[in-house]
């Protein structure tokens, strides 16, 4: 449970996409795929209910069972499932009000796709999901985009067109690709309690076959499933997956060198070496589009609220350091937008490691060293609370270098960890003075959240009117030249009010065994269970 | 301490062949196990009151130059350095030094608090008695771990919190001890003298009948030591001990799991180091049980 | 001993067990924060639907309401709904429980079987080697954290030798005694392994004071052979102290299980309470808490049974 990286609890999916581009191409072999085998997957946190909508955490297991309208493919860009088309404004999918201000989306379902009880799925069930997720009554997790539809009009079962309040750029990285309900087995029932919770009901290549709580879920194989390969042989090949829950990292690796497990999404930085040396694994390294940040409370001292002193933090902050010592896997950055993305701004205020202008920069704004040299202005030391998740053993760690790099420059910051709800609260409601942490965007990336005022994830406060405009212009059009354009001006300017302070980037480690072919790691928050119906296990 | 002879309006003393103090070295002394546990407990007290003048390192300076690859032990750095570069051995001494005050101050509470409510309900008897007593019967009912975990989780503590909790969820064993001890201590003739002659309630207790209960409370001292040190490390593990840089003994142990293969040496010496404390502590626990008993 | 004494003694835990509810229930509500904070923030959450679920959880109630209606309720068996998984506590708690009965009771008896002959032994040999020996091994039972024993253990048996599973209850599929066995047998090792230590040393010191007794001197004098004054007359009074030991301890193992059973993912209430705490789940850490107090309780009252049970003087009217 120490190591366990918990999911982030974030109060929005958006919040939580997670997106990565593969390093390492596993090219699917010219041999034959057979079908048969047990994958047997070890999962680091215990899961709480199958349900997507209600889990705290990413639904890995639910991914193979639930299927969406839409899902990223491996680059995160969105392909068809459900949906026989991406809709686009080109295609005719998208059509936006003549004001501008209004859109909607029509999807054309694809035929032939059965739940795994035998029931035809039809538009019925997409308008179902809406109103389900929409229902006050139903304690979700995320209800992201629900708000946004007025409402679902279903001219034919295999048609659903959903009109939209808003002109919502990041409409496919929500709702219906998140999955889909069966409107026959959930209609009129409670969705907090009800058995779907256990043993859901999905269109996905496999479904639940035994959930054990605390112990694992063995999914088999969905004998109706819709897809099937290039030779028309039915899909999956793989007869069964097993999920085994393993709560202690070290266990967790114990496992896979001991064969127990054949795979685990995500491996704590510090054990990748020794798996490296296991002769069938694979060790396969995601560029996460996520990345780690210090932010400051605006809601707390007041020093923090000077620009010198968030300055002299960036400038004291050894981010290399922080790399080096997560074993080179995190990268430092220097704006908000990854640069994996087009729309990631090389040219803003760059803050590189210089200790000694940072003391100087604290100097010149009258924050003087103390007898124990701890900086002081007006009779306030310069001491400060750090929170960061307790239990995740990377953040802990760069934690303790920044804390390192500050006291360099007289500044003290004390560790103030939490776990769970209590990290939570802290985290939404500013419970902290400086905040280490990651987050995650997804394709579609959605910054309101994070920096405008009273933004969802804005826990800290910040609020500044030229930010706030710049986003959104880049939020409420469909036009990417646009939403670029604003995107760059927005990150120019955040860098300079600098209210939180880019560190790195991340990769995540996935170890899996080179039996297992046709493995793509999908990195979206969808997790790399998203497409599971064409992995097979060699011979 | 005074023993009286008689109800006599002026107390006389007794003449004494050996002070029980005396005695108590005597039996002590031959005790080898709880010398050597004594010496092990002075050393380390030592060594960590001594750190800064016991090696040229702090506790949380980086060696950026190593960072992210922990160095096995050298000339330079004893036990190694850790994933940050950080030299082991200043970390060791250093985590002695919140480890042992954790253990000895929340020993100390829990003795203090135990002995107060155990003489208290011991003393007056009746219905004090009756409500320290069932007050302590239900804290003890609880299970302990659970109850810290639980405690430590809600708010998240500092080295002085911990300590606290662990004082203050730890007590009960000793109240018992120190009631029983009361109960037949109380009508000793020279209680009831010092009573007569109009000595105050407090004087009485705690001058006259605790000194004689003293014995198994100090056994019971020594080995609470040991378990609130295991018991950090237990929260440690959870994470919900002492938060790093700081180093305690349980953290050091339980951030080096994560390397116990890469380098088991940063497992190794903060685990020796739990395990001979807590080996001496009951060394010397048994030692005093042995010198304190009047049998002996 | 008679029964009117045995319903006296249950009679008697109600109000213990009153008082205990009283303290956690106090230590639950007094610490910052509520179980409704998990949604706080969240802005899928309706203000309609927390008011809801406040109401439903009696959360808008003033604390002596709330104590009231909770214990009532606790004691005819209406444990509530988990916060964390909507599922019925009762539920919860049972599917877990019994994993630690199986992983709790046969560590128990493992320590039991190991202590009591190394005591013995130990006494019996005062002073030689021997005794040293197991002296020191138990402390270094007592000593070691057994998070460190454990990795190294599922280290040895399941990477180095492969011969036992290094974690989990069952190998998915089967369901022999066989298989969970193999399971069962590092956790529980490791479990013992502690109260083995603990054990040994009151067995032995208790072993001691038995054979310097008067009457087994008598017995001795009298020219009774050496291992029938041990084993028939000595060990069997020196059992009786510690027999309220080891009962005592048994409830100590269930919660001590926390650890033991998140290293070796065993499905056990012990991780159902670390989850719990970490969602801030009170129905289910308030259940858990009381059903570790009222086993406590029980395994008290057991032991003073066991212990007139073992000891002819012994009567309780």
């Amino acid at each position: 449970m120490k190591f366990t990286p918990i999911s982030q609890h974030s109060a929005s999916r958006k919040g939580r996409l997670l997106l990565a581009l593969t390093s390492v191409l596993l090219c699917g072999t010219a041999l034959a795929q057979e079908r048969g085998g047990t994958l047997t997957v070890g999962l680091s946190y215990d899961i709480d209910t199958l349900n997507v909508y209600s889990t705290g955490y990413l639904g890995d297991v639910q991914a193979t069972v639930v299927e969406g309208l839409l899902a990223p493919d491996r680059n995160a860009n969105y392909v068809p499932v459900l949906a026989t088309t991406v809709p686009t404004i080109k295609n005719g999918g998208i059509k936006v009000s003549a004001d501008g201000k209004q859109m909607s989306i029509t999807y054309k379902l694809r035929r032939n796709v059965k739940w795994s009880d035998g029931t035809p799925f039809t538009s019925a069930d997409v308008k179902f999901t809406w109103e389900a997720i929409k229902n006050p009554k139903f304690i979700a997790e995320s209800k992201d985009g629900s708000e946004d539809v007025s409402s679902i009009d279903t001219p034919d079962p295999y048609t659903a067109v959903v009109n939209y309040k808003r002109v919502a750029p990041d409409y496919a990285s929500t709702l219906f690709t998140f999955g889909i309900f069966p409107k026959h087995a959930l209609e009129g029932k409670d969705l907090n309690t009800d058995v779907y919770n256990e043993k859901p009901l999905g269109t996905g290549p496999f479904k639940v076959k035994e959930f054990r709580r605390g112990q694992y879920v063995i999914m088999e194989r969905n004998p109706l499933y819709w897809r099937k390969d290039s030779k028309g042989v039915q899909l999956p090949y793989l007869d069964q997956i097993v999920f085994k829950i393993i709560p202690d990292a070290n266990t967790l690796v114990t496992q896979l060198k001991s064969g127990e497990i054949q795979m685990t999404p995500s491996v704590p930085y510090a054990q990748v070496t020794q798996l490296d040396a296991l002769p069938n694994m694979n060790i396969v390294k995601n560029n996460v589009l996520s990345w780690q940040h210090l932010d400051f409370n605006f809601k707390g001292p007041e020093a923090l609220r000077d620009l010198n002193v968030r300055q002299a933090f960036a400038y004291a902050i050894n981010k290399s350091a922080i790399s080096k010592a997560l074993g080179g896997f995190p990268k430092p950055i220097d704006t908000v937008v990854v640069p994996v993305f087009s729309a990631s701004n090389r040219n803003v205020v760059k803050y590189p490691y210089n200790p000694t202008k940072a003391k100087a920069l604290l100097d010149a704004a009258g924050y003087k060293p103390g007898p124990d040299g701890i900086r002081v202005k007006n009779g306030q030391r310069m001491s400060y609370k750090i929170l960061v998740q307790a239990g995740r053993a990377n953040d802990e760690i760069a934690q303790q270098v920044i804390i390192s790099s500050l006291k360099a420059v007289g500044i003290e910051l004390q560790p103030d960890n939490k776990t769970g709800v209590a990290f939570r609260e802290a985290r939404y409601k500013g419970g902290y003075d400086v905040f280490y942490s990651g987050w995650i965007t997804s394709a579609d990336p959605v910054y309101s959240v994070f920096f405008k005022t009273g933004g969802v994830n804005n826990g800290q406060g910040f609020s500044n009117p030229k930010i706030d405009a710049l986003l959104n212009r880049a939020e409420n059009t469909l036009d990417p030249a646009v939403q670029k354009s604003a995107l760059m001006d927005f990150q120019a300017e955040l860098m300079k009010v600098l209210p939180t302070i880019p560190i790195t980037t991340n990769l995540s480690v996935i170890a899996v065994t080179n039996k297992l072919g046709n493995f793509v790691p999908n990195p979206t928050n969808m997790t790399n269970f998203v497409n599971t119906s064409s992995w097979y296990l060699k011979k | 301490m005074t023993e009286l002879s008689s109800p006599a309006p002026v107390p006389v003393r007794v003449v004494r062949t050996e002070s029980p103090w005396r005695r108590f070295l005597r039996t002590f002394v031959k005790h080898k196990l709880a010398l050597v546990g004594l010496g092990v407990l002075v050393l380390m007290g030592l060594a960590a009151l001594l750190a800064p003048q016991l090696t040229p390192y702090t506790f949380d300076g980086q060696d950026l130059d190593i960072i992210g690859t922990p160095q096995p032990p050298s000339r330079i750095h004893l036990m190694g350095t850790d994933e940050l570069g950080r030299d082991a051995f200043t970390r060791v001494l250093y985590g002695a030094r919140i480890s042992l005050s954790v253990g000895i101050s929340s020993a100390l509470i829990a003795t203090l608090l135990g002995t107060l409510i155990g003489a208290l309900a011991g003393y007056y008897r009746g219905w004090i008695d009756t409500l320290l007593m069932r007050f302590t019967d239900v804290v003890l009912s609880i299970p302990l771990l659970p109850l810290v975990i639980l405690v430590s989780g809600m708010i998240r503590p500092s080295v002085t919190l911990l300590i606290c909790i662990i004082g203050a969820l730890g007590w009960m064993g000793t109240a018992r001890l120190v009631r029983g001890q009361f109960l037949s201590l109380r009508e000793r003739e020279y209680v009831e003298a010092s009573r007569a002659l109009g000595g105050s309630h407090g004087r009485i207790m705690f001058r006259h009948i605790l000194p004689n209960a003293i014995g198994p409370v100090v056994v019971s001292t020594t080995l609470a030591v040991g378990s609130a040190i295991m018991l950090e490390s237990a929260l440690s593990f959870l994470g919900l001990g002492v938060q790093p840089p700081t180093p305690t003994w349980g953290n050091l142990l339980n951030s080096a799991s994560q390397w116990l293969q890469g380098a088991p040496w940063l497992a190794v010496f903060p685990g020796l180091m739990i395990l001979f404390t807590v080996l001496a502590v009951n060394f010397l626990g048994d030692g005093l049980r042995d010198a304190l008993d009047p049998r002996n | 001993m008679t029964l009117n004494y045995l319903l006296k003694r249950m009679l008697g835990t109600i109000p213990l067990l009153l008082g205990v509810s009283l303290v956690l229930f106090g230590v639950l509500h007094l610490a910052p924060g509520t179980p409704m904070d998990v949604y706080a923030d969240n802005p899928s959450v309706s203000q309609e639907a927390l008011d809801q679920m406040k109401v439903a959880l009696g959360l808008d109630q003033p604390l002596p309401v709330q104590y009231t209606k909770w214990v009532t309720a606790f004691f005819t068996g209406e444990w509530g709904y988990s916060i964390r998984t909507a599922r019925p506590v009762v539920t919860e708690i049972t599917e877990r429980l019994w994993p630690t009965i199986i992983l709790g009771g046969s560590s128990f008896f493992l320590a039991l079987l190991v202590a009591v002959p190394l005591g013995v032994l130990s006494a019996v040999r005062r002073y030689s080697a021997t005794d040293y020996g197991i002296t020191f091994m138990s402390f270094l039972g007592i000593s070691m954290p057994v998070f460190w024993l454990a990795l190294m253990l599922q280290l040895l048996f399941a990477v180095q030798w492969r011969i036992l599973p290094s974690a989990g209850m069952q190998t998915i599929g089967e369901n022999s005694l066989v298989d969970l066995l193999r399971h069962l047998a590092l956790p529980a090792l490791i479990l013992a392994f502690a109260n083995v230590a603990g054990w040994s040393r009151y067995m032995r010191s208790s072993m001691v004071e038995v054979l310097s007794q008067d009457y087994v001197r008598t017995a001795k004098a009298k020219g009774l052979p050496h291992n029938k004054v041990v084993y028939r007359h000595a060990l069997r009074n020196a059992l009786i102290p510690v027999i309220t030991v080891v009962a005592l301890d048994f409830a100590g193992i269930l919660s001590g299980a926390v650890i033991t059973e998140t290293i070796f993912a065993w499905p056990g209430i012990g991780r159902l309470f670390i989850e719990s705490m970490n969602g801030r789940d009170y129905p289910v850490l308030l259940a858990l808490m009381m059903l570790g107090s009222f086993a406590l309780v029980v395994t008290n009252v057991l032991a003073d049974l066991a212990y007139a049970a073992a000891d002819p003087r012994i009567r309780y009217d």
